[in-house]
């Protein structure tokens, strides 16, 4: 559905987009993630036809984004960062005039209407002014008008941005549902929602793409996936020694011992399991073991350790 | 083709769907009234050889009110929409620029030529409420009207372009209005300096004051209507590159 190629964005002095390809398949509910000003936004608005890029190649469902901009605009539906409506106007009015600059008339217009009113929940404000409409009412404005001419893409730049917790749950519930149909490339920071919504993470830092993955796979391959904690209870160094020659252990540290228990920190290799390993040796030599426990990497956790600045 | 129409409803009803549209609507109102009864208060305390038509687009007041419409009518255009990024989702929408800013520059035109309706009502109802003999010829009229509108076909251009820079309206209006006052004042530089310079020719040529002179006397020459015609779409090619370049440069 995407298609991106070795694309730039250069600002005069600024690379703001540097060299990223990845594609994006049908149905794919993808997650872009990155720290503010990573370059999130820019690629967006490349990909949407808004910035023309640097250099490079964007395509939208087969449409060339520079060279066929109506074609692949008519392929996505776009909700920008700020969410930019007409307040002004009213939410039926708005979302009219949209549809009809998208090419919607008469009676597939007033169908599409009701369909996105109805899936958006914006039956009972319809005929309000959308400047008296709060800031999640909004939000679901914008994303009803980027859904209203049945775009097989979306694309939803933080819609999450400053709302209220239950607003983010019925957003999240939307996307949810929209992703069942359409492929949507969402970039966010909330990391939760990431793992709850995307089957795909596209991790970006300093216009660079840092990793492109499921979240399963992300989470399993970080170096705090192979970190495992035991409470022994032995001669410390002993065990230290011990544990240190199992097979696939890379460091084992010592942390003090509470009530009599020694706590070990043993960093493995990362697709590797030594539970049952540290369980066994310290059966063989009757140590006895209280806990054993793999820690289990967040989404957060990869995205810190990709993007950290150090 | 259907884009165009809708951008350009869009763009005309937002006139009346605010107060600033009905503001500017009564304040030219207001204005053409004032200048109808200066004219009527000239030719009432002398005796003058020129049309009403003549004397209404050359009171003192005229040029005043005159090249202030076009700030107020065009500053909010582009200007609005890039404050507010509306911007972004209207170019993000499957629509062209050209389209854009045509739906736009028309929608001001339009909106300017229902201001002149006022005026035209003024003329059509003064014999019929005075009991006078019409004052003036149908070529006066036609000929008035037809440069009131070229100038406008011209100026809307030049304000939407102004509005097109800038992402205040405050700047893009004082943009519009130095650039139609610059122009307005090329026109007083025979008179100012006098007939002797080569450029002569070139001043006269752009002089709306002439312009206008020649017109509102009921003689209709196509060289302004050409110029202010081309005038006009060099200045549309140019905010459409301009709306295409603020992309480019960010």
């Amino acid at each position: 559905m995407i298609e991106i190629d070795h694309l730039t964005k250069r600002f005069s002095r600024h690379t703001a987009v540097d060299d990223i390809s990845f594609e994006v398949g049908s149905g794919q509910v993808v997650g872009f993630l990155g720290p503010n000003g990573a370059g999130k936004t820019t690629t967006l608005r490349m990909l949407t036809g808004y910035l023309p890029p640097s250099s490079g190649f964007a395509s939208v469902d087969g449409h060339d984004v520079f060279r066929d901009p109506l074609g692949a605009r008519r392929k996505i539906g776009y909700l920008p960062e700020s969410v930019p409506l007409y307040l002004d106007m009213r939410v039926r009015e708005y979302l009219t005039f949209r549809g009809q600059i998208k090419g919607l008339r008469g009676r597939g217009l007033k169908r599409r209407l009701d369909e996105v009113l109805d899936q958006c929940g914006l039956q009972n404000v319809h005929r309000k002014m959308i400047k008296t409409l709060s800031k999640g009412y909004r939000q679901r404005v914008g994303i009803a008008d980027a859904l209203i001419h049945e775009p097989p893409l979306l694309i939803l730049d933080e819609p999450t941005n400053g709302l209220d917790p239950n607003q983010i749950r019925s957003i999240r519930k939307l996307i949810t549902r929209l992703g069942k149909k359409h492929t949507i490339l969402v970039s966010t920071h909330i990391l939760s929602e990431v793992a709850q919504l995307c089957n795909q993470i596209i991790i970006i830092d300093g216009g660079r793409i840092k990793a492109a993955d499921t979240p399963a796979n992300l989470v399993g391959q970080m170096r705090v996936a192979g970190r495992v904690t035991a409470e022994i209870k032995g001669p410390a160094e002993e065990i230290g020694a011990a544990l240190q020659e199992l097979k696939a252990v890379k460091k084992v540290s010592h942390e003090l011992a509470k009530d009599g228990w020694e706590h070990f920190s043993i960093f493995v290799e990362s697709s590797t399991d030594a539970r049952e390993r540290i369980a066994n040796l310290a059966r063989d030599k009757k140590w006895p073991l209280r806990s054993l426990s793999r820690h289990e990497a967040t989404l957060e956790e990869v995205f810190v350790e990709l993007t950290r600045k150090d | 083709m259907r884009t165009l129409l809708t951008l350009y409803a869009k763009e005309l009803r937002s006139y009346f769907l605010s107060p600033f549209g009905w503001i500017v609507l009564a304040f030219t109102a207001i204005m053409q009234g004032v200048s109808l009864s200066t004219a009527m208060k000239i030719l009432q305390d002398t005796p003058i050889a020129d049309s009403l038509v003549y004397i209404v687009f050359h009171t003192p007041i005229f040029w005043f009110y005159f090249l202030f419409i076009f700030p107020l009518i065009t500053m909010r255009l582009f200007a609005e929409e890039e404050r507010s990024g509306t911007l972004e989702t209207l170019l993000t929408a499957p629509v062209r620029t050209s389209q854009v800013v045509f739906s736009k520059y028309f929608a001001a035109l339009s909106f300017y030529v229902i201001l002149w309706i006022p005026a035209f009502v003024h003329f059509q109802l003064f014999s019929t409420l005075t009991n006078i003999p019409t004052p003036f010829t149908n070529g006066s009229l036609l000929g008035a009207f037809l440069i009131i509108f070229l100038m406008g076909v011209f100026y809307t251009a030049v304000g939407v372009l102004a509005s097109s820079l800038t992402s205040s309206q405050i700047i893009a209006g004082i943009i519009t209005i130095c650039m139609l006052v610059i122009h307005y004042f090329l026109g007083f530089v025979t008179v100012i300096w006098g007939e002797t310079s080569e450029a002569v020719g070139f001043f006269h040529y752009i002089s709306c004051q002439e312009h206008l002179h020649f017109f509102a006397k009921g003689l209709i020459d196509s060289r302004p209507i050409v110029y202010n015609l081309s005038m006009a779409a060099i200045v549309l090619f140019l905010t459409h590159h301009i709306v295409d370049y603020r992309r480019w440069k960010r």
